[in-house]
């Protein structure tokens, strides 16, 4: 475990590892996300989530009073 | 695996992501309680003496930190204005570190010994009497207020539970008579704190006051520490650089 | 007020069911504590940035010089207002985009007078001189303890309502709040493992010492910007963005790509604010290279929230609370282009110690955080009351007394960061000093009068904001008493 922690704390090592595992996991993610394109599909569905959910009734039209910001 | 369990499956994305922020915290912090290098060995270092504890503790109280650093970083303007470059082992019985952020005053991490204990009480009532286009507030209340030291061995024992070496049986007084000489050994022996700390303030006489024990005295006590402790000259110009 | 809407028969049918099927009554709190917190927070800003300018309004008095002040300013805008908000809007995106109630009210509702009990006393003891001496973390240990029991039940609360929604897909602002509140435990247990004085006694001391206590302080110091001040507001900023302007973000992928990137990266760039210390050096590339790398998922980010305004510009000209969500987005890239720069080991032998911190610090909570909590508490107010905003005028007049104290601020922070960081290293033909450090303080006096200003101006917005919200809620709280009534006599003429 020592030797482990000296070799990692060698900068000219842990550069290249730190290298290694940011690019590894980056073009992994991203190769995930893009290979399959129907899964590209489905992910791009999801940008709806937040406009899925009914607040019509939210919408100025219905709100119940009418105030200043009406009139402008 | 599929990333559609991670975003379906509330547990998995939270111990993916607990893994994934732990990395860059331990990569960097765990290795400097390891590594020997981290810290310097150098002679000279040793704990703070019961008051100078005391005012480190109104130290932090006032928020000095919030416009002094205590780190000399090692470039020649600093080396000409301040003095040597901190090292490691400098603050290594710093409680917390109060290396600071932000230089809205002047470093302070070698003030100590640079003015006279009279100039550092009249600066730290009235800053203003003395460099007049200073932004630094007063602190009268430090010479007025009496210097509460009855929780000092209290104080103490929790130092040494996190690591500063002041003793509390025969056997750790001794190891330190070895350590730091016998003048600080018997400073840094909690069961005779109160006697120390009282003894060291009328002797002194840091506020000018030697009546009472103020919070003056254990701030001046403090500061004129600062950076005191190890002695350049012994070493060569080069020889904290392969430390860095 | 929820009970009201539910007995008010006469309520339009959805804003009964609304209130029934989530919890809005919590949300309303913390939206009206933040606001509080922002007005105090900000205007203790003032005052502190005045304090520098002119001395003498220390007044020699303990409680409310500079060291002790400030911390009750940071704690106030960071946890106080920002806190706040993204408790309000975490607990308003989790039932919206997971369509369920909020996992127990009981438990919600304590974490509201937790919280707000642990900053009330913070700023009590800081004014007393109770403090650990660490950055953002000034709590005292008792202090912490509470936070933590807080924490665990907004983990719980957060969790729970996650677990119980009705749509497959947890959406991705979700996972940067779930991010956020798992990174400040974490951030949170480890920096203040202290051993007290005495159990009733408000001091101790940090377990650390020197380098390992300095570089646990900046990894919790800086993450707290990455997780609290960033991941967060992200995630207030993928929900409402969209939200308001109505369309779908620009795009889902990048906003997986922008999490993984992000929560990775931030974690290890603390150190940064170490360079040149005593801190081993290789602990500083290692931060400095990581910096830079995370301009990347930072200005992805940025682009995916600005490119889901494409093809509706129009609507920056129509609607000011459009106005206040993307320029954030724009100082958020603003000011992590900024921040790699000035982890850079040459520029940051300068800048660091300088104000120039301090302006880049500002730019960020100002520019990006406080804005887009601005933006996102204008879209919340109205729904939650279920009314119109009291006027849109005065949001206009926000937005633009908010931008010149922006600039204003930052401006001035600029001169007086990198003029004092110039002055200090000048050297005369001799090789000796050229300036003393008094001189410097003296260069320093009218940037820090225009930062004061600056934030004069923005406190003003601020003001204007709280007006604007509190009329906006007395018109609710008005319609909602009206219905009661019209319900009432309805049912007695029945």
């Amino acid at each position: 475990m020592m030797g482990l922690w000296e070799w990692i704390t060698d900068m000219g090592n842990s550069k290249m590892v730190a290298l290694l595992l940011f690019m590894g996991t980056f073009i992994g993610v991203v190769i995930f996300l893009f290979a399959n394109r129907q899964r590209a599909r489905k992910f791009e569905t999801y940008r709806y989530i937040p406009l899925d959910d009914d607040d019509s009734h939210r919408e100025p039209v219905a709100r119940r009073d009418k105030t200043k910001s009406d009139e402008q | 695996m599929k990333h559609e369990s991670v975003e379906t499956n509330a547990g998995l994305l939270i111990i993916l992501t607990l893994a994934v922020i732990s990395v860059g915290g331990l990569v960097e912090i765990v290795p400097l309680f390891y590594i020997d290098d981290t810290i310097e060995e150098v002679d000279g270092v040793r704990p703070y003496t019961p008051l100078e504890q005391r005012g480190r503790d109104i130290f932090v109280r006032e928020g000095c930190y919030t416009c002094h650093s205590q780190m000399v970083r090692p470039f020649r303007d600093e080396m000409l204005r301040y003095g040597h470059y901190s090292l490691a082992a400098e603050s290594q019985y710093d409680h917390p570190f109060q290396w600071g952020s932000k230089r809205t005053g002047p470093d302070l991490a070698r003030v100590g010994g640079k003015y006279s204990n009279e100039w550092q009480v009249q600066h730290l009532i009235d800053p203003q009497s003395l460099v007049p286009e200073s932004i630094m507030p007063g602190y009268p209340w430090l010479a007025e207020t009496p210097l509460d030291y009855s929780d000092i061995d209290r104080r103490m024992v929790a130092l040494k539970r996190v690591g500063v070496p002041y003793s509390l049986t025969e056997e750790e007084y001794e190891a330190n008579v070895e350590r730091f000489g016998e003048e600080h050994a018997r400073m840094f022996d909690i069961r005779d704190a109160e006697d120390n700390l009282v003894r060291q303030a009328q002797a002194g006489n840091f506020d000018g006051n030697p009546g009472t024990v103020t919070e003056m005295d254990a701030m001046v006590a403090y500061l004129q520490v600062l950076g005191t402790m190890v002695d350049f000259s012994e070493y060569d110009d080069g020889h904290f650089a392969e430390f860095r | 007020m929820s009970q009201a809407a539910t007995t008010a028969g006469a309520a339009p049918a959805a804003s009964v069911a609304t209130s029934e099927q989530y919890n809005y009554a919590i949300i309303k709190r913390f939206a009206i504590a933040a606001v509080l917190w922002g007005v105090f927070g900000m205007a203790a800003g003032v005052w502190i940035a005045s304090q520098l300018a002119f001395p003498f309004l220390n007044f020699d008095i303990a409680q409310i010089t500079f060291g002790r002040f400030r911390p009750v300013h940071t704690t106030a805008v960071i946890f106080g207002f920002g806190g706040n908000a993204l408790f309000a809007t975490s607990y308003y995106v989790v039932q919206r985009t997971c369509q369920t109630r909020l996992w127990s009210d009981s438990m919600a509702s304590f974490t509201f007078y937790g919280w707000n009990l642990a900053l009330i006393l913070g700023v009590i003891t800081y004014m007393m001189g109770i403090t650990q001496g660490r950055e953002y973390a000034e709590f005292n240990w008792q202090i912490d303890i509470i936070i933590l029991v807080v924490w665990v039940a907004y983990f719980m609360v957060f969790l729970m309502t996650l677990l119980r929604r009705n749509q497959p897909h947890i959406y991705v602002a979700n996972w940067f709040f779930m991010a956020f509140i798992l990174a400040t435990a974490l951030l949170h247990v480890f920096n203040n493992i202290q051993v007290p004085v005495g159990l009733f006694h408000p001091h101790s001391y940090s377990i650390f010492s020197g380098v390992q206590d300095a570089m646990t302080q900046w990894w919790y110091g800086h993450n707290a910007v990455g997780f609290f001040l960033t991941a967060a507001f992200l995630g207030m900023m993928y929900y409402f963005v969209p939200k308001q302007a109505g369309r779908p973000i620009y795009s889902y992928k990048l906003s997986i790509i922008h999490f993984w990137a992000l929560v990775f990266l931030y974690m290890w760039v603390g150190a940064h604010h170490l360079h040149w210390t005593a801190l081993p050096d290789w602990v500083s590339t290692l931060a400095a290279t990581f910096s830079i790398l995370l301009l990347l998922p930072s200005w992805g980010g940025m682009i995916n929230g600005i490119m889901t305004l494409s093809g509706a510009w129009d609507k920056l000209r129509t609607d000011p609370i459009m106005l206040f969500l993307i320029t954030a987005l724009a100082f958020y890239g603003m000011s992590t282009f900024e921040g790699p720069m000035m982890s850079l080991k040459s520029v940051n032998a300068l800048s660091h110690y300088t104000d120039w911190t301090v302006g880049h610090v500002h730019s960020g909570a100002l520019g990006w955080v406080a804005m887009i909590t601005f933006g996102s508490l204008y879209h919340l107010m109205p729904r939650l009351w279920n009314v119109n905003l009291y006027s849109l005028k005065l949001v206009y007049v926000h937005f633009f007394l908010a931008t010149i104290g922006i600039v204003l601020y930052i401006t001035a922070m600029w001169v007086a960061g990198i003029g004092q960081g110039l002055m200090l290293r000048a050297f005369d033909q001799y090789g000796n000093l050229a300036y003393t450090f008094t001189e410097s303080v003296v260069f320093l006096h009218k940037p820090y009068v225009v930062r004061a200003i600056g934030g004069g101006f923005f406190l003003a917005g601020m003001l204007i904001m709280a007006f604007n919200i509190a009329m906006t809620v007395r018109s609710g709280i008005k319609a909602e008493a009206r219905e009661a009534q019209a319900a009432s006599t309805e049912a007695r003429t029945a």
